[in-house]
């Protein structure tokens, strides 16, 4: 069959455009290879920072926090009542201090982080059968050691309270299941989340690198005058596919390999989660070169954009929850591809949920794709018209 | 003195006509103060959304589920006949917790055949999770003294004898410095300043190291004579002015309007804040010196600064990590600002507890001199590489 001269022509955009597309890619990894601060963020850091995170949290949970008693009751029952808050895992007595000011003089030196005031009436109040009320101090530094400290003393008293009888206790029992990441881990709950956004941050930065590096070798241009940058398709697509082939493996690192040597929860598998990565992975590239295109110096795009990291960790709702956000900054969030990324990694990877369950946080992250792609598209398709 | 100044006026002359000074310097601490206090102006988060699975629907179990929603921390957004609905609900995020009434729980009670209530937290979301706990256990507690209550009267027993047997020992908290638990106090003391910090550190390498870039070392220093630590101190004392004009502003809004609690002495919080911006810029001319091309310079200004708010342990206690990585968070400045903090304005303590801290902090000072010839070399005589 002969091809007619129209779709001849047709046939010879689209296998230009493909090589194009393909000699851009190249074009853009022998970029990348070549300038030592690109290789950084989208290498090094995203090997080293995810270790670095994961050593820093990878303890989990705090461990016997000190704590002293002051004890003005010298009964048994009171020393019976420490010693079952000294079982507890969570904390430690450290001693007993004669005084509560001795005590405080230990909290003012960091030696304990608390103290238990078990006042003189406890055991005649106990042995008359009302409640005793002891006090607890929390050096409240760390809300950690607060929390656990009390409810190592709360789980003690309800302990102590099965070996008073009248024949009403327990009337009603009760149980906790902690059902996601139980033993509340501090790196099963923050690192997830720290991987997303190591991989969306250094892409940012790296192609934000990138483009302004263009922007000085091309007389303020994102592109270079050449032939085979005449199209935007192949821009967009060629460059976009050189971040993807190092990214991809930055994900398997990132996603798969550190949080098995951190030992943190992994409750997909890997074909969900490659799944849910693949529109991640698009909509960060696009949004990192949309934002690129602003940012004019090679060194700018670290120092404007390194605080994000932060507002963009807490915009996701990981650690202060949606709930209690205002919704201007919750619709916010929504614009930004991390948001959902941090979302939908924590529901595969620490709950367990399948794309079903995330299908909020999927539509959204191809929505983002689909709106930075064309934005990217519009900034280079200028740049063209430009030049 | 006069060359001091030259440059001092110089270098202000740069930072009033370069926006990224003006983006760095003032917009960046500025708005992610308007962020992060507008972020958690709540303090305490309330009405965390939970559901509820009730598989007994008496009219005993609906009245629990009420004094459930009563509770201020908790906020019941459904009720499920089957745990799985309710377990999908949470995966999906849209609820922390998950309070179960069992079959039979009416009829249970009243027969004394011990009903057991179940309540599950999602810990991936550490702060909500523990905060549900918290108040699901409460209710629970709760829930079963109402019972304990009534059967104890019909016994003869006093409420106080009653309540006696299942808690015998009342623990009354006193969160010292922060009784409200709230959140903003506990996170933007230290985030803020630290962002704060992390900018001067950046701007710090910035200025030295776009001299370098843009060849106009020359126009900084006089010639090849010029002694390089009062060149560096006309540079950077503009910096050291404006950016405490910046935390000033900052502490106004944290400590008067917000009405954060200073428990102690605020002119040794003032020092502390002194210090970690000195201590910053001491870090940043320390790593501009070790890698004296302002993108690496940078590079390592920015990880770095990131790094220093995990590792400043004030989410996270330093205590509770690997004893190596408790030695590394000493050389980061955001530490030892943070404890003089937590000592200073949280527990009001005296100036001797913290002193260490404020000496670690003017020890910063003499960190470049580590990498003053180096720094001063490349100035002079390297040959910029992009």
């Amino acid at each position: 069959m002969r091809l007619t001269n129209p779709d001849m022509k047709l046939a010879n955009t689209i296998s230009k455009g493909i090589f194009d597309c393909f000699s851009i890619w190249e074009q853009e990894l022998q970029l990348i290879r070549k300038d030592l601060g690109v290789v950084l963020m989208f290498i090094i850091v995203p090997i080293v920072y995810p270790v670095l995170y994961g050593l820093i949290y990878n303890t989990e949970t705090i461990s016997e926090t000190p704590l002293a008693v002051v004890d003005e009751s010298h009964s048994a029952l009171a020393r019976e009542f420490v010693r079952k808050i000294d079982a507890s895992p969570d904390v430690r007595v450290f001693a007993y201090a004669a005084s509560l000011e001795e005590a405080k003089e230990w909290m003012n030196r960091k030696k304990i982080y608390g103290i238990l005031l078990i006042p003189s009436d406890f055991n005649s109040r106990i042995n008359r059968g009302e409640q005793a009320v002891t006090a607890y101090y929390a050096d409240m530094s760390s809300i950690l050691f607060y929390q656990a400290a009390l409810l190592a003393a709360t789980d003690a008293s309800l302990e102590m309270g099965k070996k008073i009888h009248i024949g009403t206790e327990q009337a009603i029992k009760s149980v906790y299941v902690p059902l996601y990441n139980p033993q509340k881990g501090f790196a099963s709950f923050l690192l997830p989340a720290i991987l997303i956004l190591v991989i969306q941050q250094t892409l940012l930065l790296g192609i934000g690198i990138l483009s302004a590096s263009s922007r000085e070798r091309n007389r303020g241009y994102l592109i270079p005058c050449n032939k085979r940058y005449e199209g935007t398709l192949r821009i967009v697509f060629g460059k976009a596919l050189a971040y993807l082939v190092i990214y991809i493996s930055v994900c398997i690192w990132a996603l798969v390999i550190v949080p098995h040597l951190f030992k943190i929860p992994q409750l997909t598998n890997y074909g969900i989660l490659a799944l849910f990565v693949l529109p991640f992975l698009l909509s960060a590239v696009f949004f990192s070169m949309t934002i690129a295109s602003f940012i004019r110096g090679r060194e700018t795009p670290m120092m404007v954009l390194v605080f994000t990291s932060l507002i963009f960790l807490f915009i996701s709702g990981v650690s202060w929850p949606l709930s209690a956000m205002p919704d201007y900054w919750k619709y916010l969030s929504y614009l930004i591809p991390s948001t959902f990324g941090i979302q939908g990694f924590i529901k595969l990877n620490s709950m367990g949920a399948g794309l079903w369950e995330i299908a909020f946080e999927y539509r959204m992250l191809w929505l983002l794709t689909g709106f930075y792609f064309i934005t990217a598209c519009l900034i280079y398709r200028r740049q063209i018209i430009r030049i | 003195m006069q060359y001091l100044l030259r440059i001092a006026g110089r270098e202000t002359g740069r930072i009033f006509s370069g926006k990224i000074y003006w983006f760095c310097m003032f917009f960046v601490p500025l708005f992610s103060c308007l962020f992060f206090l507008s972020l958690m102006h709540k303090g305490l988060p309330i009405a965390l959304p939970i559901a509820i699975t009730d598989m007994d629907n008496t009219s005993a179990s609906r009245s629990l589920v009420r004094q459930l929603d009563l509770l201020e921390g908790l906020h019941v957004t459904a009720t499920y006949n089957n745990f799985n609905e309710a377990q999908t609900e949470m995966q999906k995020g849209n609820i922390y917790g998950i309070f179960l009434i069992p079959r039979d729980f009416a009829q249970k009670t009243v027969s004394a055949k011990q009903p057991v209530l179940s309540f599950y937290t999602n810990n991936s979301y550490l702060i909500a999770g523990s905060l549900v706990f918290k108040d699901m256990k409460t209710a629970a507690t709760l829930a079963a003294a109402s019972v304990a209550l009534q059967t104890g009267k019909a016994r003869g027993y006093t409420d106080q004898q009653v309540m006696a047997s299942i808690q015998p020992i009342v623990i009354e908290a006193h969160p010292i410095g922060n009784p409200w638990l709230n959140y903003s106090v506990y996170l933007n003391n230290v985030i803020l300043p630290g962002i704060l910090a992390l900018m001067v550190m950046c701007t710090t390498v910035y200025s030295i190291g776009i001299e370098i870039k843009e060849k106009t070392v020359w126009e900084w220093l006089r010639n090849e004579q010029s002694s390089i630590l009062p060149s560096l101190a006309g540079k950077l004392l503009p910096q050291t002015i404006l950016f405490l004009l910046v935390g000033l502003l900052l502490y106004a809004v944290l400590y008067v309007v917000m009405q954060f609690p200073i428990n102690g002495n605020i002119g040794s919080m003032l020092v502390a804040l002194f210090l970690l911006i000195t201590a910053s810029q001491a870090m940043g001319v320390f790593m501009i010196g070790c890698l004296p091309t302002l993108r690496l310079g940078l590079s390592f200004a920015c990880l770095f600064g990131m790094i220093a708010f995990s590792i400043s342990g004030f989410s996270f206690p330093v205590n509770a990590m690997y004893p190596q990585i408790q030695a590394v968070s000493n050389v980061f400045p955001l530490r030892h600002y943070f404890l003089i903090y937590a000592d200073q304005a949280l527990n009001g303590r005296a100036l001797f507890y913290s002193w260490p801290h404020y000496i670690a902090l003017l020890g910063f000072g003499f960190l470049p001199v580590l990498t003053l010839r180096n720094l001063s070399w490349s100035l002079k005589y390297a040959p910029y590489k992009p």
